[in-house]
């Protein structure tokens, strides 16, 4: 009886210590991770419309370069930031707005007009004036913005 | 599956023989504050595991320290947490070591054979304060600021080397960005290692010469 008392005890204090000392890892750990990890699920930016510039400067049927300023919240820093942006319009009504970011691995990509084609300068990356991927490793036509007219300014939806 | 692998491995490494010398050594009858030291070191673990977090996201430079602390315990996840973990932590540090340290002295623990323990105990007491005194500058906000200014120049009143010492603590004259770095990296990097260092010999004599028992009236 006795003997069997001292294992029983002893198997309690070992299930107690790792259980005790479990928990105390998690007390840790979950935090640990949310804080390292969490900026893959917290965005900084908030959409907004971002005003491009006058409708007019956009010449028909050729991707016209807009840069604005924005404000970026990178962590505790608020930088001014500038945004290439390609807009392109066929008929003057109606505009895409076309990121600068090639779709490959994220250079910036320029518009040659005496090629007319978009080029990415790392991998040879070529986009015609739509956008869509002409040859290279890009996977993806360029990224385009919402865009809204109002009173003959453009604007996107960014961040 | 897991047993199994625990044989393989101490087959290779042996690491029954080392956890046994460390779980289930002979230890005389003792009492509660025998756990004084074991719980400094549970305190020690918890400012590493939380120091560590910190520097992801703190900048110890005089434009972004006060903003990286701010954006910590009020933006990131569980910042709050682990800052507040990191800054109770070392209060409590403070206090169970020298709670250890009396238990030391009231039991005699510190005679033979044990005075290198108690030295590197000592030293470690001193990495303790650094650790605080350094700490207690980066949040660099007016407290800081102003707490490190009287507290370089403390340091400076000594005759003859006063002057010499504040300003190596300083990295000048005044208090600087030179300053934040170099207690930034005192705290992170020298006196870590110091730590490190003076704990494994601290705890490995612990081991080896055994904990010493609660003298009698008649010792
Ligand atoms: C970072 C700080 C320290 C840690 C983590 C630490 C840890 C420990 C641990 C776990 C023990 C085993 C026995 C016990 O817990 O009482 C111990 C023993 C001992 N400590 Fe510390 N200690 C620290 C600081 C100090 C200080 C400041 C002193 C005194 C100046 C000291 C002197 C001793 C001595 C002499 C022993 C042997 C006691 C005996 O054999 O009965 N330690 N320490
Ligand atoms: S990043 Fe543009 S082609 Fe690779």
């Amino acid at each position: 009886m006795k003997e069997k008392d001292e294992i029983s005890r002893r198997d309690f204090m070992k299930v107690a210590t790792w259980s005790i000392g479990g928990l105390i890892g998690l007390g840790w750990g979950i935090p640990a991770i949310a804080y390292v990890a969490s900026p893959a699920w917290k965005s900084e930016q908030a959409q907004v419309w971002i005003r491009l510039g006058a409708t007019s400067k956009v010449e028909l049927g050729v991707p016209t370069l807009f840069k604005v300023k924005v404000k970026r919240q990178t962590g505790w820093i608020v930088n001014e930031e500038e945004l290439s942006v390609y807009v392109l319009t066929e008929d003057g009504r109606n505009y895409i707005a076309m990121s600068n970011v090639c779709t490959h691995l994220g250079c910036r990509v320029r518009w040659i007009a005496e090629q007319d084609r978009f080029f990415c300068p790392c991998h040879n990356g070529v986009f015609d004036q739509q956008g869509n991927v002409v040859s290279g490793p890009p996977p993806r036509p360029l990224n385009q913005y919402q865009v809204k007219v109002e009173d003959g300014q453009l604007f996107i939806l960014g961040g | 599956m897991v047993a199994k692998f625990a044989n393989w491995l101490d087959e290779r490494v042996s690491w029954r023989q080392v956890w046994d010398a460390i779980f289930l050594r002979k230890v005389p009858k003792v009492n509660w504050f025998y756990t004084l030291g074991s719980a400094t070191l549970f305190v020690a673990v918890n400012q590493a595991v939380t120091g560590i977090l910190l520097t992801l996201y703190y900048v110890p430079t005089p434009d972004h320290a006060y903003d990286s602390v701010q954006y910590i315990t009020t933006q990131v996840p569980a910042g709050w947490l682990i800052r507040g973990l990191h800054h109770w932590g070392v209060s409590a540090m403070v206090v169970l070591v020298v709670l250890h340290m009396l238990r030391v002295i009231f039991y005699g623990a510190y005679k033979y054979p044990r005075e290198v323990t108690w030295f590197s105990g000592i030293i470690l007491l001193l990495v303790v304060i650094g650790f605080g005194f350094t700490g207690y500058l980066l949040p660099w906000d007016q407290k800081a600021y102003w707490a490190t200014t009287v507290g370089t120049r403390i340091a400076g009143t000594p005759p003859l080397i006063g002057d010499y010492l504040l300003r190596i603590l300083r990295g000048g004259e005044d208090l600087s960005a030179v300053t934040l770095a170099r207690f930034f990296g005192t705290h992170v990097w020298v006196l870590p290692a110091t730590l490190m260092l003076l704990l494994g010999i601290h705890l490995y004599l612990v081991i080896r010469i055994g904990i010493s028992a609660v003298p009698k009236k008649e010792d």
